[in-house]
């Protein structure tokens, strides 16, 4: 009788608290780490000019590069950047290597599946582009040309949809790839944002690569992991913030050269 | 940080993944036989040839194997067409694949050819064979047979090599594994897959390299 | 405008040296303490012990180095719900890679020794880990001095695989200074030219001390 008694006091003084750690009264979200750890961990990629790109001194530097600083200096912590290439910009965010991803990511309900958009910051548009001397004009045109396209981005989910039977898609892992593919000669076209497109049309002006066709137009805006729903309210309400006070808009203009449009909101 | 796992996903497309490893053995397969030619090629010039050519092998040799193999491939695709020279992306693959393979072959068989017993050589000589004769006739054969273990690791090796040509858009498991986990968001799932499938073609490759020794050298009794 | 290829450029390709230097070390490292386990437990006596090393070899031998990546990169959070750094992560896959490597090169050592020596310790009652400590060890430890050097080549050019997955090493340098500068023809030879300027000192020392070697010991060169 006495050990069944000591049992249970055994068993109690284990269980209590047990069940008190292993539900807590709030469980501790990405938001609450990011707060107490002060540390923001921000997936970018540096070779997707001009949201990333590596500047004289080997820094990180664009429109998302920025914004991403400005988002950590008003959340009052230390900026990590997990420089990944354009293929892992979502992988690395789902694999837990960073908190968010402020890379140009598209919003696309696909994506909507495996992660949550925060509202978009920006606007960009998906082209095809490629030398003068490669004739395209229509979507017809791409059959038998070799289009470089990206993985890992809004390109690689549009353009299989609008190209028809017959064009070759070569795959890259990241768009400074798939520029150095065009810029070699190695493929007809490429498919990549108009501003990626611009970059390379400046930096090789001797090489005549002009825009061919619009693919489509999108938003982009930061991800989270599915559940961190405070840590996407607080970006929300930073983009909210800083779409009000031209921030945004400023930092567009800067990288882009062009007018922020309106932002959608949802 | 709550992971669903979703293996379920890559059984889906398991036909996909099972075409780029056929892709990768094919690609394996060519620049293995390509690659031993060359290295023959070289070990003979570097062990029998004029100056000239031994420089030049050894020149060969020593830049390949002391650059790494993803350099070598980007050369192939990026920097060539500077040149004037284009390969495609399966082109290159191959052809920097043959070159690597050669280079660290031709020092196996090189070595094969130094322990072959120089009576054999001096017999060959006496029977009034020419270099070029005695060979291929009389050289090569146990050259390659004492070395084979070393070329069938050399083999595996570039297969498993060879999954770094996904960089240059080159089609074969790695880059079929990668694309897939883009479109469908489960890096993980499918990396952990292909894993299992180069195991797979490694243990694979192997039991055909051993069947291979047994039909070609053992069967013929003593050489 | 496209930056030339100038001593900024230059400059940032060899900061990046030390990464790939301190990763190769690090590996060499911590595959060194895994490899001397693995040669280890694949001597002693219990066969499940000496299985398990050999699995673990198989493992790491038979799958490309870059999926090992993938897999270390995306699983270690996943499995363990750890959050490590692309460092840490990079780190370990090459550590254990290189302990599967290592520790074969040193079992091949420690074989290598001549069963008298064995035989020796025995008749002088010493228990099995005194052997090796005493008699044993010291002895293969001179053999395997040559194919550690060897594979410390391998090892750096590996590192090279990291850039795929972001990691910023010399190749990785080299590719973001090409998407830069747009100039392939000169950048990525001058970054293979840079690795071979790591290597190659490497590999004339390997073969060096494996001649020398082999002459002390008086222990014929097998192929």
């Amino acid at each position: 009788m006495k050990i069944c008694l000591r049992l249970l006091t055994l068993a109690l003084l284990v269980a209590v608290p047990a069940l008190l750690v292993a539900h807590p009264v709030r469980a501790e979200s990405t938001l609450d780490t990011i707060l107490k750890e002060k540390k923001l961990r921000v997936v970018i990629d540096v070779a997707n000019p001009p949201f990333g790109v590596l500047d004289k001194s080997g820094q990180p530097d664009g429109s998302d590069v920025a914004v991403a600083r400005q988002m950590a200096k008003d959340m009052g912590v230390e900026l990590e950047f997990v420089q990944v290439p354009t293929a892992g910009r979502i992988s690395a965010l789902l694999a837990g290597r960073a908190d968010v991803t402020i890379a140009s990511i598209s919003v696309t309900s696909d994506r909507a599946k495996a992660v949550m958009f925060c509202n978009p910051n920006g606007a960009l548009s998906i082209v095809i582009l490629g030398p003068q001397s490669v004739a395209i004009k229509t979507p017809a045109d791409l059959v038998d040309k070799r289009i470089g396209i990206t993985r890992g981005t809004l390109e690689e989910a549009a353009v299989p949809k609008m190209a028809p039977q017959g064009t070759k898609i070569v795959w890259f892992d990241e768009i400074a790839a798939t520029i150095q593919a065009l810029l070699s000669g190695q493929v007809d076209a490429v498919a990549m944002t108009s501003f990626a497109g611009k970059t390379m049309e400046d930096g090789n002006p001797d090489k005549k690569i002009e825009t061919k066709l619009t693919v489509t137009t999108a938003f982009y805006g930061p991800i989270v992991r599915h559940g961190d729903f405070d840590l996407r309210q607080w970006i929300n309400t930073w983009i909210f913030l800083n779409t009000q006070n031209g921030t945004l808009a400023a930092i567009y203009k800067k990288y882009t050269g062009l007018d922020l449009p309106p932002l959608p909101v949802f | 940080m709550n992971y669903v796992f979703q293996f379920n996903v890559v059984w889906d497309h398991l036909p996909e993944l099972l075409n780029g490893a056929l892709l990768t053995i094919q690609l394996s397969a060519a620049a293995m036989a390509l690659g031993l030619c060359l290295a023959v090629l070289c070990a003979y010039g570097k062990s029998a040839g004029p100056k000239p050519v031994r420089w030049l092998a050894t020149a060969y040799v020593e830049l390949i194997r002391n650059t790494p193999f993803l350099v070598q491939i980007f050369i192939f695709y990026f920097s060539l067409p500077a040149i004037g020279l284009y390969l495609s992306a399966n082109t290159a693959a191959l052809l920097a694949m043959t070159v690597n393979l050669g280079a660290y072959a031709s020092e196996i068989v090189r070595a094969g050819i130094e322990a072959v017993p120089h009576g054999q050589v001096e017999a060959g000589r006496a029977l009034g064979l020419k270099r070029l004769q005695i060979f291929r006739s009389i050289v090569i054969f146990p050259a390659l047979k004492t070395v084979y273990p070393a070329l069938s690791s050399q083999f595996i090796l570039l297969m498993l090599s060879s999954s770094v040509v996904s960089t240059i858009s080159a089609v074969e498991l790695t880059a079929i594994t990668s694309s897939l986990q883009s479109t469908t968001f489960r890096p993980f799932e499918f990396y952990f897959v292909a894993t299992g499938l180069y195991l797979a073609m490694s243990l694979g490759f192997r039991a055909v390299l051993s069947t291979t020794y047994w039909a070609v050298f053992q069967r013929r009794g003593v050489v | 405008m496209a930056r030339g290829f100038e001593i900024d450029e230059f400059l940032y390709l060899l900061k990046a040296i030390p990464w790939t230097l301190l990763l190769s070390l690090g590996a060499l490292f911590g595959g060194g303490i895994l490899g001397f386990l693995i040669a280890f437990l694949r001597i002693v006596p219990s066969r499940p012990l000496r299985w398990l090393a050999i699995g673990y070899i198989e493992l790491f031998q038979g799958t490309p180095v870059l999926m090992q990546l993938f897999v270390a990169y995306y699983g270690l959070a996943v499995l363990f719900n750890i959050q490590v750094g692309a460092w840490p992560a990079v780190l370990l896959a090459f550590s254990l890679y290189s302990g599967a490597f290592l520790g074969e090169i040193w079992r091949g050592s420690i074989q290598a020794i001549p069963r008298p020596q064995w035989e020796a310790a025995t008749s002088l009652a010493l228990s099995f880990p005194k052997q090796l400590w005493y008699v044993i060890l010291p002895q293969a430890a001179r053999i395997s001095i040559p194919p550690t050097v060897g594979f410390m080549v391998q090892l750096i050019k590996n590192t090279s695989i990291a850039a795929i997955i972001g990691f910023v090493e010399l190749t990785r340098a080299g590719l973001l200074m090409t998407d830069a500068t747009f100039k392939p023809m000169i950048v990525y030879p001058v970054v293979a030219a840079l690795y071979f300027i790591l290597c190659w000192p490497l590999s004339l020392l390997a073969q060096t001390l494996e001649r020398r070697i082999d002459a002390n010991l008086g222990i014929k060169r097998h192929l």
